[in-house]
């Protein structure tokens, strides 16, 4: 629009002469409303003019009977005025329906949703905001086909897995993420206030490859909100307020169900019963005292509008969030202030200006791991109270593992604050209406400091985790030099980084069509990214008092300083790239459509450090031929997609040999400080290349209904694998790392279905409803040479590993033993066709499935594929009903298919339980599933099928109920609207899961669906008020 | 249209910029490349820290050592706990076992480490380091030794000859600093690769030398021998040094700086006095415990007898552990546990400042004792086992029969790790370890993924 003012505008200076006859006039919206700078042009010349900013006109014209004006403006439909002799006009514009309205961000350039070639999603801003979620990722899962989200925490400010289109490598699987051009990893995205942004555009496909090296795992167009042009300023508030519970406490055993189970048990063992009393009733729910009801709340404010030539928006936001398991233990909070402004600084040049300010803070209690709150939780005995006596925690002495978890969490300290600036400013320059010069600079500046207070604590005699030498918190003394001690005391750990992006990206784009019929356009550019980080950190000792009042390096009392350390790092990356991208529409029916992107990245080495990445894409508007008569589609267009696209995402330097190993030992008593290489050198490192291939269609039925679908074969090679390596090479030391080398293939196939029904504008019930599935098909083609797999999660303690990437197989399979039922009796075991070393009635039956007559305990031959945690379908439905200022509208999310290991339950013969116990195997016929339980030596807790669980759910996420009230009211107190509403988060959950929570994600592929006792989302119950005036 | 000249030149720069390879050859701030690096002495010297690293994942040899032999099992948590241990004490083992595999990369990288200063070992010259190129030497010579003990004839990296005879005439008689290869252990350690290699005449005259340097003797007080304060007594020929400064994880043990063998040997849930706790680790046989003389110190100094110990104390009943699910003997090993006053920072579990010993003058005159009488010196075979005898309280005997000699290593060295090797070497394995197969189990399997990396052209070891 702009360029097609300045144009105009530029033109008006020519036409300082007069001549003719005169016509003047206004130019008006449906609304009666002025509608500034639009663009008319005399048919009978050609030439343009540009009304004024009040829509005011006043064209000299040679001919005022036949003379022909068009009329048009950006959101409005062109329209041709005859003058038939008229010297005063009233001209009214029409705004453009939302279909042709509707453009996407594709990557330096917009595109109109009609000439999308590629395979894309949106997501409107206002979509997102209704979830009321904390981040970004959360607030997208189920909201597009071919996106799967999985939560890798619940805790407040936890983050989730975004995976487009599946799991193609072994390592990084996360997609660019672009909020206004500038990168923000998983770990950013805490910054990011949902509230702030406009549209998500998803890049799924091949067309992605404009972003070449680092778009294989896709791309996430983000975009903040902006003003609008001529508005006056309107001020919004957006908040709510909630309460946080956890929505499912596990079935654990009560104190009797408890004492009479450990009995039997240790009788099993052939131990002495460590009840003599089992009469012991319900005893202690730890679960009752970990979780709390905790609240959570959001304030944000809003300020948008526009003068002539500039608009702006400012954005202000407020959130906390306290934990359901932790309180202010487990808190994240987050100030947001956003400005985004932009301007006309000349006739021709255009200025956008983004900065985005946060400011977030969040603490941590240990989650999901061997150890963590929830883990001690569900295995901390249920015969001891919490506190043994007033003030003092009961410490379960029978077994060292296990930690009285609300002591735990009443000694965790550990913090982190997030100060980020990330902006914009952005320079178009508008030769004429058919090119464009935009240059822009990005910048991401991040300040992360963390904190963690380590006091002298007792968790009782034996405790791994005690720092205290006894329950008087007794500091331990340390020998630094022979017969010199030290006293040790409280520790603080303390981190400082820092974290700059910088980008200069410079482009043309060019775009023109030739009797309406042949459109072009052109983008032509260039990108140099720079990504720098520093970090300082240091722990001190003799923490006075014990108390994190003095938990600073800057009050430690340490002795000396001897035991105190610090430590620091550095890296430093660099992208540059040249892109083209062409496209060429014929009368908007046919469409074709070519990227190259040349990028050079300093993550590799000399010799493959330029990759050369090209798409072609396509589409067809069928429903634009003359032949396509049908009446009820209205729209349906066949797309199609090819390319190569890479991944970069490993470690820095890992083409090149560094002595960054550690290579520590001991003379004289100290620690001597030596080298060692850290990782062997691949000079021919080079990126992932993913090669996608897609097909689409998209429709529209009967007005009301669009369709889209997208079936979709994501084949990468090359991955960047740091694969087991021989022996020989060395590089099992401390520190260090087999050489990432380019080996193995990954494919994934699927579906992807969109459905959207919007009933009519004029109907009093609005209806919406949005249905999407996305299947995937995963499966690893072939790993390195040698190599039969890459292992990865344990079972247990110091247990197999359950998880593998192996070949023929999807990413992160499990892999154990598989079950045949329970041995009823010794017969059984004797007559039984396969020998089972060690078997007793009562033990589960081991399938043999290399078939060699025995159960093979001491390698891998007889254990087998017992799923993944890769879903089979993931499907998300939203509805919105709107009546008569009453709306109503939820989320449901589905994820059916995968499977989860049990693996929060401690197998010491202390340890609680879950309830399902009690049907455990007690004598032959008892029961076929759950096997006799014994502290003696047994394979029952080896890992086997048993352990895995169907990880299927459906969730509904989100419900809200809201009304508005009528505008007639608000009139009179000068409220422009006013909505309130009650949500819920998460309030049904279906799904045979024992564990706390099925939406179990987790960052790394081979640990995915590895359960260790998740914090999981808390069911919210929120009410909320929108305000604008 | 000046201006659009400028903007399009200005444009032809940008594009024209990827051209500059020079803006993405960034150096790692303040790295080192392993290319390049020895330019120094201290260079070299800063190498071969790195190349000492490796020794502190001894304790794995020591577990094996004891666990696969007749003095001991495996313990632990549940039988499920580090598995491969188990499989090992039950003689189950295979090619899949992750502490077997923790050996034969860990070894590895210490050969790779030695080797990266021999192979760059012409870049300059300067006094001294005829001495580090020694300990190099000396160092992949331990590395090599204790592969071929565990998996038998595997590959020798770059360089077929040791180099350890060599190593011995350059390196100090005293180190120079507490921890260093010295010209005692180097010799002392080919002293014992000559012994399992059956060549008692080389053993003998090598292990002799060691003897006449006069620079060892036995240390008195058997039962304080492995305590921290007695580290650096003169019976020390070679100590793998740790120290309990610095904490670690359970997820990477050869991280550690403190000796893990010592926490995870600890009694697990052990609440009184003299001990700290531990894991339930290596826990002596009761048959190993009544091997021992009860008039031999050490008895109590080699296997601790817990219930017997608790019962000895005035507050008896106050005192509590706990049994592991991995197997309970009511024994611990009493050289090398946890106790109270050596403890580590900043965790009690992972880090102990306790020195593994080993190679101790003990081990010595016993080694010298075996060689002697082999080439039929019976004499001076007594002469040396007696000094033994004498320090253990027992009587001296006269060693008639090898099998004395056998048994006093066993007394001696018990809960060190050398037993099971030293069943092997000297045939008596199938006798002593039940589940034991003649021809197979001498040697451990070579890991099958490093056959199946190595592109499958080595053999497994027989019967595997």
């Amino acid at each position: 629009m702009i360029r097609k003012l300045v144009m105009a505008l530029l033109c008006c200076i020519g036409v300082a002469q007069v001549y003719g006859q005169t016509v003047s006039g206004t130019i008006l919206n449906e609304r009666s409303e002025a509608i500034p700078y639009v663009k008319i042009i005399q048919k009978s010349n050609n030439k343009p003019f540009l009304s004024d900013g009040k829509g005011l006109f006043q064209i000299q014209v040679s001919d005022l009977n036949t003379e022909i004006l068009v009329f048009s403006a950006m959101g409005y439909q062109k329209l041709e005025v005859p003058v038939m002799g008229k010297t005063n006009l009233t001209v009214v514009l029409l705004e453009v329906a939302q279909d042709t309205k509707d453009v996407v961000v594709v990557g330096y350039g917009t595109s109109k949703t009609k000439e999308l070639t590629g395979a894309t999603s949106k997501v409107k801003g206002e979509d997102l905001e209704k979830m009321n979620m904390t981040r970004m990722d959360q607030a997208l899962q189920g909201q597009v086909s071919g996106v799967t989200v999985s939560s890798n925490s619940g805790s407040p400010g936890g983050s989730a897995n975004i995976r487009i289109r599946g799991l193609s490598t072994f390592g990084d699987n996360d997609p660019l993420i672009l909020v206004d051009g500038v990168v923000y990893d998983s770990e950013g995205l805490n910054a990011l206030n949902p509230s702030d942004i406009k549209s998500i555009n998803v890049l799924k496909d091949a067309t992605a490859g404009i972003y070449g090296v680092r778009a294989a795992n896709g791309v996430i167009i983000v975009e903040t909100k902006n003003g609008a042009i001529n508005r006056k300023p309107s001020i919004e508030y957006n908040g709510y307020y909630g309460v946080q519970q956890t929505a499912r406490k596990l079935d654990l055993l009560t104190a009797e169900e408890y004492a009479v189970i450990k009995n039997e048990a240790f009788a099993f063992g052939g131990q002495a019963l460590p009840f003599a009393n089992t009469n012991l009733g319900t005893g202690t729910s730890w679960q009752d005292s970990v979780f709390s009801s905790a609240p959570v709340q959001s304030h944000n404010l809003s300020l948008n509008g526009g003068t002539l030539n500039t608009r702006y928006s400012i954005g202000l936001g407020y959130f906390n969030q306290e934990g359901i398991v932790g309180a202010d233990k487990a808190n994240f909070g987050r100030y947001n202030a956003r400005l985004n402004f932009s301007t006309d600084m000349s006739e021709k040049l255009k200025l956008n200006s983004v900065l985005l300010f946060s400011s977030d803070m969040r603490s941590t209690l240990p989650e999901n791991g061997i150890g963590s709150v929830l883990y001690n939780t569900i295995n901390a005995f249920p015969n001891e109270p919490v506190y043994s006596s007033p003030g003092t925690f009961s410490y379960m002495e029978e077994v060292s593992d296990i930690i009285n978890p609300i002591a735990q969490m009443m000694n965790q300290y550990n913090w982190s604050t997030a100060n980020k600036f990330v902006g914009k400013e952005e320079f178009i320059y508008e030769f004429n209406e058919n090119l464009s010069f935009t240059n822009r600079f990005n910048y991401n500046y991040a300040n992360v400091d963390s904190k963690v207070f380590s006091p002298l604590v007792w968790y009782g005699e034996g405790k791994y985790a005690n720092t205290a030498v006894n329950a008087d918190l007794e500091s331990p003394e340390v020998e630094i030099a022979d017969s010199v001690f030290i006293t040790r005391g409280a520790a603080v750990y303390e981190e400082r980084s820092t974290f700059l992006d910088l980008t200069y990206e410079s482009f043309l784009n060019y775009e023109k069509t030739w009797n309406e019929t042949h459109k072009v356009k052109g983008t032509l550019g260039a990108s140099v990214f720079e990504r720098k980080g520093q970090s300082l950190n240091g722990v001190a000792f003799g923490i006075p008092n014990n108390s994190i009042d003095y938990a600073d390096i800057s009050a430690n009392t340490a002795q000396g300083g001897y035991l105190n350390n610090v430590n620091s790092w550095e890296f430093k990356e660099r992208l540059l790239s040249t892109f083209l991208r062409a496209e060429y529409a014929y009368k908007e029916k046919y469409l074709v459509s070519g990227i190259l992107r040349r990028d050079g990245s300093s993550k590799f080495g000399p010799n493959s450090r330029w990759g050369i990445f090209p798409t072609i894409s396509g589409g067809w508007l069928l429903s634009d031929e003359a032949f396509f008569k049908s009446k009820s589609i209205d729209f349906l267009k066949l797309r199609m997609s090819y390319g190569v696209s890479g991944n970069d995402q490993i470690p820095n330097f890992a083409y090149r040999a560094l002595l960054n190993g550690e290579g520590v030992y001991v003379f004289d008593d100290l620690i001597t400080q030596g080298v060692a290489i850290g990782r062997p050198a691949n000079p021919d490192l080079k990126w992932e290349t993913t090669r996608q291939f897609n097909v689409g269609l998209d429709l529209t039925w009967l007005k009301v209904i669009n369709f889209t679908t997208n079936y979709f074969i994501k084949n990468t090679n090359d991955l960047l694998f740091q694969p087991d390596v021989s022996a020989l090479l060395g590089s099992y030391g401390p520190g260090g790392y087999p050489p990432i080398i380019n080996a193995g293939d990954v494919s994934n196939k699927g579906w992807e279905f969109e459905i959207a029904y919007q009933s009519d504008k004029k109907n009093l019930l609005q209806t919406n409803l949005n249905f999407n599935l996305t299947t995937i098909n995963n499966k690893v083609v072939s790993v390195p040479t040698g190599v039969q797999y890459i292992p990865g999660a344990s079972f247990s303690v110091g247990g197999d590993v359950a998880t593998r990437f192996q070949e023929g197989y999807e990413i992160g399979y499990f892999f154990g033993y598989q079950t045949a039922g329970v041995f009823q009796t010794q017969e059984e075991i004797d007559n039984a066709a396969v020998v089972q070393e060690g078997a007793q009635p009562g033990d589960l039956i081991f399938v043999d499935q290399n078939d060699d007559g025995k159960i093979n305990f001491s390698d891998d031959s007889d254990k087998t594929n017992l799923g993944s945690a890769i879903p089979d379908f993931t499907m998300g439905f939203a509805f919105n009903f709107k009546l008569h200022g009453f709306d109503l509208s939820g989320n449901v999310y589905a994820a059916l298919g995968q499977e989860i290991i049990r693996n929060y339950e401690r197998q010491q013969p202390y340890a609680n339980q879950l309830a399902y116990v009690i049907d455990r195997w007690t004598g032959p016929g008892s029961t076929n599933e759950h096997p006799r339980l014994t502290t003696g030596p047994t394979n029952n807790n080896l890992f086997s099928d048993y352990f895995v669980e169907d990880g299927s759910f459906v969730r509904l996420r989100n419900l809200q109920f809201g009304y508005t009230l009528p505008s007639t009211v608000l009139r009179k107190i000068h409220v422009e609207s006013l909505r309130v509403y009650v949500a819920a988060n998460n309030l049904i959950t279906l799904t045979r899961y024992m564990g706390f929570d099925p939406d179990l994600g987790s960052s790394s592929v081979l640990s995915a669906g590895v359960d260790y006792g998740m914090y999981p989302q808390a069911r919210s119950l929120m009410s909320g008020l929108q305000i604008k005036f | 249209m000046k201006k659009l000249i400028y903007i399009t030149l200005a444009f032809a720069a940008i594009v024209t910029l990827p051209a500059c390879e020079k803006f993405l050859s960034v150096d790692p701030p303040y790295a080192q490349d392993a290319e390049n690096f020895f330019q120094t002495p201290e260079d070299y010297e800063r190498a071969l820290v790195g190349a000492y690293d490796l020794l502190q994942s001894s304790f794995l040899s020591l577990w094996i050592g004891e666990i696969a032999s007749d003095n001991a099992i495996a313990g632990g948590e549940s039988v499920n706990d580090s598995k491969g241990l188990h499989d090992l004490d039950n003689m189950t083992h295979g090619g899949v076992n992750a502490e077997l595999r923790s050996v034969f990369r860990w070894n590895y990288t210490g050969i790779t480490r030695a080797n990266y200063i021999l192979e760059h070992q012409d870049n300059i010259d300067f006094p001294g380091k005829a001495h580090i190129l020694a300990e190099a030497k000396f160092l992949r010579a331990y590395y090599y030794f204790e592969l071929v003990k565990f998996f038998g004839d595997v590959p020798l990296i770059i360089d077929k000859r040791i180099g350890i005879i060599a190593a011995a005439a350059v390196l100090n008689p005293v180190a120079a600093q507490k921890g260093r290869a010295t010209r005692g252990a180097a010799k002392s350690l080919l002293g014992k690769v000559y012994l399992y290699q059956n060549k008692f005449t080389e053993a003998a005259a090598i292990l002799e030398e060691v003897i006449a340097s006069g620079q060892y003797s036995l240390y008195q007080d058997y039962s304080t021998l492995f305590s921290v304060a007695a580290e650096g007594n003169p019976e020390t020929i070679f100590d793998i040094e740790y120290t309990g400064l610095e904490g670690g994880s359970y997820g990477c043990l050869i991280c550690l700086e403190g000796n893990a063998a010592v926490g995870f040997q600890g009694i697990r849930q052990y609440n009184g006095p003299v001990y700290g706790d531990g894991n339930s680790y290596n826990l002596p046989t009761p048959e190993l415990y009544a091997a021992f003389s009860p008039i031999d110190v050490r008895r109590a100094a080699t296997v601790l007898d817990i219930d017997a110990f608790i019962a000895a104390q005035p507050n008896a009943a106050s005192i509590t552990y706990a049994i592991g699910a991995g197997g309970h003997t009511g024994y611990y090993n009493n050289k090398y546990i946890k106790r109270q006053g050596e403890i580590g920072l900043p965790d009690n579990d992972l880090t102990s400042p306790v020195n593994y010993r080993v190679l101790r003058y003990a081990d010595v005159l016993l080694m010298a004792a075996e060689a002697n009488y082999q080439i039929g010196n019976a004499s001076r075979a007594t002469q040396l086992v007696n000094q033994i005898r004498q320090r253990a309280g027992i009587p001296g005997a006269s060693v008639n029969n090898i099998e004395k000699v056998y048994l006093e290593r066993r007394l001696e060295l018990s809960g060190e790790g050398h037993r099971f090797f030293d069943l092997v070497r000297t045939g008596q394995a199938a006798q002593y370890i039940p589940g034991f197969v003649t021809g197979k189990h001498e040697l451990f399997p070579i890991p099958q993924v490093e056959i199946d990396l190595a592109g499958g052209n080595w053999t497994q070891n027989p019967g595997y």
